[in-house]
């Protein structure tokens, strides 16, 4: 690349990529989060328990993009497993390029400071409850989270399994349909990605659910409202609908997403990859607790309360409802976006200071995701767009469609760029 | 006395439950991949001949099959699983209400599952060793009612499975890994990872003496996890509850519910019926017949072909002396001339075998009608008591046939029926 030096010299101070790829060729570049797997190439999902695992293998999608291709530029950073909304639960932080104080969004931090940084190029990312949409809104790029099932997840370290979508990051929304159309498609590694059609069945009505619009920072709400004006103005029809049953959405996404975590954490146990011990006198158990010492504390959190909600006493109470309560509001938004998509804010804050995110109590925390949970816990797929800059940080909204109608939401976002333009302060 | 068991046999794929890796490789760790090593970023793919073994074995333990099959995540932590929880089944386990059939009685399946074997522990003095090979090999757990009533009982049952297992493929060298569930009176006790039949067996009989010692001094039978010592011969309490065990059971998501499609299985064999017609009965020749075909279907195949043609103990003489040769891959025309000369009464010696596979004839001792009758008389001329005692013994009629046969080397059946001819002419001698 010949603006390595300068990459390096941002990343010093932005902190988007862990690693970097000084090989990498300049044209059609892509990015990777450190959750998914490159050949040769640390990756340690933000985590210390996984320093020094170099995975022996391409992730699909890294692969299929390297076929077509497309040059792999680096590792961008990320909440430790995914397990956080601003990009603060891991050792390295990232920061947002409209004001480094402030938090570049989580789980995908690096992706998406990376995607606001450098021109020309696509981010692999990837979403379990909303970790595509939020950093992209915080740091106004394009965010798309596909259907679950649509992009293989092979190469992708779990963080829960039935929500994780492999999505992707760019400054618009042709350079992400073209990246969507290569990596996306069945993989034998990865049984539950299939082969469905995408489709593109356009809508003319845009849904607004009220429960969502509760708690919305009121510069947000004001300038949401603007945004829809203008959309009508586009010829889009606006309704206002309500739909009580989306409260159960956060609750059942915690469950469901921490009870997985769980047992996708427990392999790490210090001596097969990752942090190596050499304890090897030790009794196992003191061997195992001792490795996973090193989980940060909101990982230790979700071992824990994961382990609570499916252990046999209190399964039924929680785990096992919440997969009722998600095929139920499954139905309920698809019977609802029949003939409209669902539009909402992306997030019901600006992008908070580094230090205020860090302290924000784990409940409050969690809340910040009641608009980009629904979407995810029911597989459904969702954009996040930038539509507007307040006190220069951009805003973004996000689109929700039914199950394989990904297309739509491009198309829709493609309209929309016609009468916006994204700003950028830097073009690496 | 109730007696459950759970089976594990390892299911004869080429490849393992979950990833492309042999199953058959003997150099440590030379066998295994980033899926069934667990490492980060990988995603179990279900191997479908490993359902299709399966869905055979449920048929062939006329068990229920539902339209779908789905798997589970059993969490616990153990240096010898990979991924600290293990792929298996519960609910929609591949069959469950089925039965084996045993001589005189049938032993309830209750469920029949997949799941992957965990790494092979190797235990020397002052370290441990862990082979992956091993790891995601496919496993069928077979898990049976408490029908079981004796230890002959749980030998036969053990026997017979292995025998069913046996002629669907699998590799019955490999040693089975079984729990017991013993209760003599109302407390049931698990004696866990037992391996091998003998040991089973052994384990049994000795946990059943102990809970009978018990309750007969009236003395509490407390319900736990006991392993079995081989060289003391004794199970030893494993000091856990079982109500502490606690794997916090989830659906394995990266496995979708695998739709069953109807389809043409292997045909199952059960021994122990073929052996019983084959002898008309449950006796001793029953149990001869199957010693010889439980565990060999070579010999099932010469039995079958050979079946209502030739004598039933012509068969059987020539199938072991076959096994003692170990010539049972013998063409079908060399085995019926075999066959012929069994029937004859000759006695197959290493030579004759030898004789018949080369095409050179055997000197059947062909005997004239004549000279039989010549013989008969004779015998019974000169043992004038033989005709009395006949008539109180008819064993007597027996004696006189092998003795002829065996004089004259002439067929038994031809002699029997000569000999009915003249006694049924009121010959007295």
């Amino acid at each position: 690349m010949k603006n390595l030096g300068e990459i390096k010299d941002l990343n010093q101070r932005l902190h988007f990529f862990s690693a970097i790829n000084d090989s990498a060729k300049d044209a059609a570049r892509f990015s990777v989060k450190d959750n998914i797997c490159v050949k040769g190439f640390e990756a340690r999902a933000g985590s210390k328990i996984l320093s020094g695992y170099v995975p022996p293998f391409d992730a699909t999608c890294v692969e299929r993009m390297a076929k077509k291709g497309y040059n792999f530029i680096g590792k961008t950073v990320m909440d430790e497993f995914g397990f956080g909304s601003f990009g603060v639960n891991t050792d390295v932080q990232a920061r947002n390029p409209f004001d480094e104080k402030r938090v570049a969004g989580g789980s995908s931090s690096g992706a998406a400071v990376a995607t606001a940084v450098l021109k020309d190029h696509i981010a692999i990312s990837e979403s379990t409850g909303g970790s595509i949409s939020n950093p992209a809104s915080f740091c106004g790029v394009v965010g798309f989270t596909p259907t679950y099932g649509t992009v293989s997840r092979y190469g992708l370290i779990d963080y829960a399994n039935s929500l994780d979508k492999i999505g992707l990051m760019a400054r618009s929304s042709e350079e992400i349909r073209k990246a969507f159309d290569i990596i996306r498609g069945a993989d034998r590694y990865d049984t539950t990605c299939t082969e469905n059609g995408i489709t593109d069945s356009k809508k003319k009505k845009l849904v607004v659910i009220d429960q969502l619009m509760h708690g919305i920072d009121d510069g947000i709400l004001a300038s949401f409202e603007a945004l829809l004006a203008k959309l009508e103005g586009m010829g889009y029809k606006v309704e206002r609908t309500s739909l009580d049953f989306i409260d159960k959405a956060i609750p059942a996404y915690y469950i469901i997403s921490m009870a997985e975590a769980s047992t996708n954490l427990a392999k790490y146990t210090g001596y097969k990859y990752g942090r190596q011990l050499d304890a090897f006198t030790k009794k196992y158990n003191e061997f195992f607790t001792e490795a996973r010492e090193v989980f940060g504390m909101e990982a230790k959190r979700r071992i824990v309360l994961g382990t609570f909600v499916r252990s046999a006493s209190v399964k039924e109470r929680y785990y096992t409802k919440a997969l009722k309560v998600r095929a139920l509001l499954a139905n309920k938004l698809s019977e609802l976006m029949k003939d409209a998509f669902v539009i909402s804010p992306t997030m019901p804050i600006m992008a908070p200071k580094i230090d205020e995110a860090a302290e924000l109590p784990p409940l409050q925390a969690y809340a910040m995701d009641s608009l980009t949970i629904p979407p995810n816990l029911t597989g459904l797929p969702h954009v996040s767009f930038p539509y507007d800059y307040l006190k220069g940080m951009p805003v973004g909204a996000q689109l929700v469609t039914t199950h394989f109608n990904d297309y739509a939401l491009l198309d829709f976002v493609g309209k929309w760029e016609k009468s916006f333009d994204y700003k950028f302060k830097y073009n690496l | 006395m109730k007696i459950g068991l759970e089976v594990h046999v390892a299911i004869p794929t080429k490849s393992k439950l979950f990833c492309a890796c042999s199953t058959s490789a003997d150099e440590p760790n030379s066998s295994i991949c980033p899926i069934c090593m667990g490492f980060p970023g990988s995603k179990p793919m279900l191997n479908k001949a490993a359902i299709e073994y399966a869905l055979s074995v449920s048929a062939a333990l006329h068990c229920k099959t539902g339209k779908a099959t789905s798997f589970v995540r059993k969490v616990y932590f153990y240096p010898d699983l990979p991924k600290s929880y293990q792929i298996t089944q519960l609910q929609d386990a591949i069959g469950f209400g089925g039965y084996v059939e045993l001589e005189k009685k049938k032993i309830g399946i209750r469920r029949i599952q997949l799941e992957e074997d965990p790494a092979k522990i190797i235990r020397e003095d002052n370290y441990t060793l862990i082979d992956f090979n091993r790891s995601g090999v496919p496993l069928l757990e077979i898990v049976t009612e408490p029908d079981i009533a004796s230890q002959d009982e749980l030998r036969e049952f053990v026997n017979e499975l292995r025998s069913i297992l046996y002629y669907l493929g699998f590799d019955i060298e490999r040693e089975i890994k079984a729990d017991l569930n013993i209760s003599v009176a109302d407390a049931r006790v698990e004696v866990k990872n037992v391996n091998g039949i003998r040991n089973l067996v052994d384990a049994a009989q000795h946990e059943i003496r102990r809970q009978e010692d018990l309750h007969s001094k009236k003395q509490k039978i407390v319900a736990e996890t006991r392993s079995y010592n081989e060289k003391t011969l004794r199970t030893e309490s494993s000091r856990e509850k079982e109500s502490d065990e606690e794997y916090g059971f989830i659906y394995e998501p990266d496995l979708t519910v695998y739709q069953i499609k109807p389809k043409k299985l292997a045909k199952p064999i059960y021994a122990g019926i073929i052996a019983r017609e084959l002898a008309g009965g449950t006796g001793q020749l029953k149990k001869t017949v199957l010693d010889l075909i439980q565990f060999d279907s070579r010999a099932l195949e010469l039995f079958e072909h050979a079946r209502g043609k030739w004598p039933l103990q012509s068969i059987i003489n020539v199938v072991e002396v076959l096994n003692k040769y170990g010539a049972k891959d013998i063409g079908m025309a060399h085995f019926e001339k075999l066959l012929d000369v069994a029937r004859a009464g000759t006695p197959i010696s290493k030579q004759v075998l030898e004789q018949v596979k080369k095409g050179v004839k055997v000197e059947i001792s062909e005997v004239s009608s004549a000279e039989v009758d010549r013989e008969i008389k004779e015998i019974i001329r000169k043992n004038s008591h033989l005709l009395k005692e006949y008539e109180k013994n008819p064993k007597v009629f027996n004696f006189i046939v092998g003795d002829v046969a065996k004089k004259l080397k002439a067929n038994p059946k031809e002699v029997s029926e000569r000999l009915r001819g003249i006694l049924e002419k009121g010959f007295k001698g």
